[in-house]
């Protein structure tokens, strides 16, 4: 009886427990009607075809599909003439949200401002322009300049026996995460005056003239400390160029990026030594919930500009390197 | 052709040369490093793939043609080769489907122009284009970029030594030389080019064999631009798409060829050219990069370079009414 009694008690108590996870479940379902199927979102980034874009589209995608919006992807293949075409013909369309990837700080300011007075609610991602908008989601560029300016310190300053000296490779000048890192690192390496910038030198983004540039400097400088990339991308043609010359053991190559498996096979091949990726998956992922927000009508305090900023992994060569950290498309 | 415009002709390449010399003279005695057997080497090994194209580009310009599909051709050949060999297929098969391939766009462009009738301007865009979107979207699937592991032993051959001290790059560039020389000066279709650059129509109503010719210049360019995209992938360790879309290579190619002497409406120039040429290209860079000179800064000196040169070629090969008639490019 009391055993009757008893599981009479539990199969109750089940019963509830069930009745409350399908209420639960209801009311988390409740919560994601958002309301905002239907609507519009363009992207607009410099060049798909690389991993750093194609994760994000992947993440937005999946957020777009969820909540039942069209995500639009319109492909600059970095060719930036035809990005600010791509760029007016999808502020002429009336999305709800443009998702913009700035080449440079001043290319696509003019548009963003005009976008967003036109009631166009404009996300940045990853390069900001110096025009603000409505939201940014990216890395915080001043943050990797400065830590990898640090660590070069750490690692060719005073106390290290090597020569202080570095080279500098960036994407383009005028790029933002370029600009901004540049001038991160530079405050860094002022306060220390046994480091010296042998180097600063532009690739476009691109690896052969990223080793072209690398394999001169070291003829000049065989001593070099570091060689600072500023896309994991391009500064494996400068890793190259390091490990051609033999000189591997010797000169650390850093690179940031978005830290897809591509980054850690390059750290597993001696061509990087050490990778700031701001993990563009998750940044995929940020930049869809923001999209979520902005399409629901969130909004920054006093129309400030909402920004989200990527955690860091390091990715480092030797002991502790974990491949963990890297994402796979 | 008359002794005083033969004269004439040359003088382009004696003002090159003594700029090229004053360059040296210049930067060894203000660039620290410069006047070193390592710098020499970096030179020579930076500037392989660039006097690779540069044979491929003057033999089609001294047959009065240009060739404007020679670095789409780089790049989808280098990407061919690295798919197969990625695939782990046996090098000298993947060697042989690579030229096949390659052979092939060499021929269409050759059929095109001397069978069609297409001017080559047209034709080689065209087929520039076609391949272009073929590999990026049907065959890379809208990559940019195809990453080389250096530990593969095709990738090592092409990015190592032959001998102590010669790198496979200057080999290849040595081997391209005289490759072109022997065409140029050493075969029946070497004295054809020279008649169909001196005045295609002559040539033609005389019975030379301008059609077949044209297949071998189209088809020699082709290989050329195979053999230099190979050299570039391997070194940087990187097929990059955006060395086509960006277009500076080729116009760097076009430089080459005008600045060493021959003039874009055919008919002169050789391999001493392409040598005059691409050495104050090379000096001009290594000094610039040495000197930290901006990418910006150095594509301004290039262009000054180019416009001193295309003026001074004008002054130096003024049109008759022979050139004039027949047209220019």
């Amino acid at each position: 009886m009391v055993t009757n009694l008893g599981n009479k008690i539990r199969s109750a108590a089940h019963g509830i427990m069930i009745g409350a996870s399908v209420l639960l479940a209801a009311g988390t379902q409740a919560s994601a009607d958002t309301n905002i199927a239907g609507k519009k979102v363009v992207f607009v980034p410099i060049a798909m075809g690389i991993s750093l874009t194609e994760g994000w589209a992947r993440r937005m995608r999946e957020h777009a599909d969820m909540h039942g919006y069209t995500l639009d992807v319109r492909d600059a293949a970095f060719n930036t003439g035809s990005m600010a075409e791509l760029l007016a013909k999808a502020i002429s369309e009336k999305p709800d949200v443009l998702v913009v990837h700035n080449p440079t700080v001043q290319l696509l300011a003019r548009q963003i401002k005009q976008a967003e007075s036109e009631g166009i609610k404009v996300l940045q991602i990853n390069l900001q322009s110096n025009q603000p908008s409505a939201a940014f989601v990216g890395a915080n560029w001043e943050r990797i300049g400065r830590e990898i300016a640090e660590d070069i310190v750490k690692e060719c300053g005073a106390g290290s026996g090597k020569s202080g000296k570095v080279s500098i490779v960036p994407g383009q000048l005028t790029a933002a995460d370029s600009v901004i890192m540049n001038e991160a690192a530079f405050k860094v390496f002022e306060a220390h005056s046994e480091i010296e910038v042998v180097s600063n030198q532009a690739s476009d983004w691109e690896p052969e003239k990223a080793r072209q540039i690398t394999a001169t400097v070291l003829q000049q400088h065989p001593d070099l400390c570091a060689v600072f990339g500023h896309w994991d991308v391009h500064t494996m043609g400068a890793g190259n160029a390091v490990k051609d010359a033999g000189l591997a053991d010797d000169v650390l190559v850093y690179a940031t990026g978005g830290g897809d498996n591509v980054a850690c096979d390059a750290v597993e091949d001696n061509v990087l030594d050490r990778v700031w990726s701001y993990d563009a998956d998750g940044q995929g992922r940020d930049a869809g919930t923001m999209v979520d927000l902005l399409l629901q009508g969130a909004a920054g305090a006093d129309g400030a500009m909402m920004s989200v900023e990527s955690p860091m992994k390091i990715i480092k060569s030797g002991e502790s390197y974990d491949p963990g950290l890297c994402w796979k498309m | 052709m008359p002794r005083a415009g033969k004269r004439k002709g040359r003088l382009l390449e004696f003002v090159v040369m003594a700029v090229t010399v004053a360059l040296v003279a210049a930067f060894s005695i203000a660039v620290d490093g410069f006047a070193t057997l390592g710098n020499l080497q970096v030179i020579l090994s930076n500037s392989a793939s660039l006097v690779i194209l540069s044979c491929g580009m003057a033999v089609v310009i001294i047959s009065r043609g240009l060739d404007l599909s020679l670095i789409a051709v780089m790049v989808a050949g280098a990407t061919t080769f690295s798919i197969f060999i990625n695939a782990d297929i046996p090098v000298l098969t993947a060697l042989a489907l690579t030229v096949a391939a390659m052979a092939m766009v060499g021929l269409v462009n050759a059929w095109l122009i001397a069978y069609v009738e297409i001017p080559a301007m047209l034709a080689t865009l065209a087929s520039a284009m076609f391949v272009t979107g073929l590999f990026r979207f049907a065959i890379l699937r809208g990559e940019f970029l195809l990453l080389l592991s250096k530990s593969n032993p095709a990738v090592i051959f092409l990015s190592g030594e032959v001998a102590p001290g010669i790198s496979t790059p200057v080999a290849l560039m040595v081997a391209a030389l005289i490759i072109t020389w022997f065409l140029l000066r050493g075969s029946a279709a070497g004295r054809t080019i020279y008649a169909m650059g001196d005045n295609f129509q002559a040539a033609r109503l005389t019975g030379l064999p301008v059609r077949t010719t044209t297949i071998v210049v189209y088809v020699f360019a082709a290989m050329a631009a195979l053999c230099a995209g190979l050299v570039t992938s391997a070194a940087s360790g990187v097929v990059d798409f955006r060395t086509v879309t960006n277009g500076t290579l080729l116009f760097e190619v076009i430089l080459v060829v005008v600045l060493g002497g021959i003039p874009l409406r055919g008919g002169r120039g050789g391999v001493w050219n392409i040598i005059i040429g691409v050495a104050l290209i090379a000096v001009l860079r290594n000094g610039m990069t040495l000197l930290n000179f901006t990418s910006q800064t150095q594509d301004v000196l290039k262009g000054l370079v180019l416009m001193v040169a295309i003026v001074a070629d004008n002054y130096l090969n003024p049109r008759d009414t022979e050139t004039d008639a027949v047209g220019d490019l």
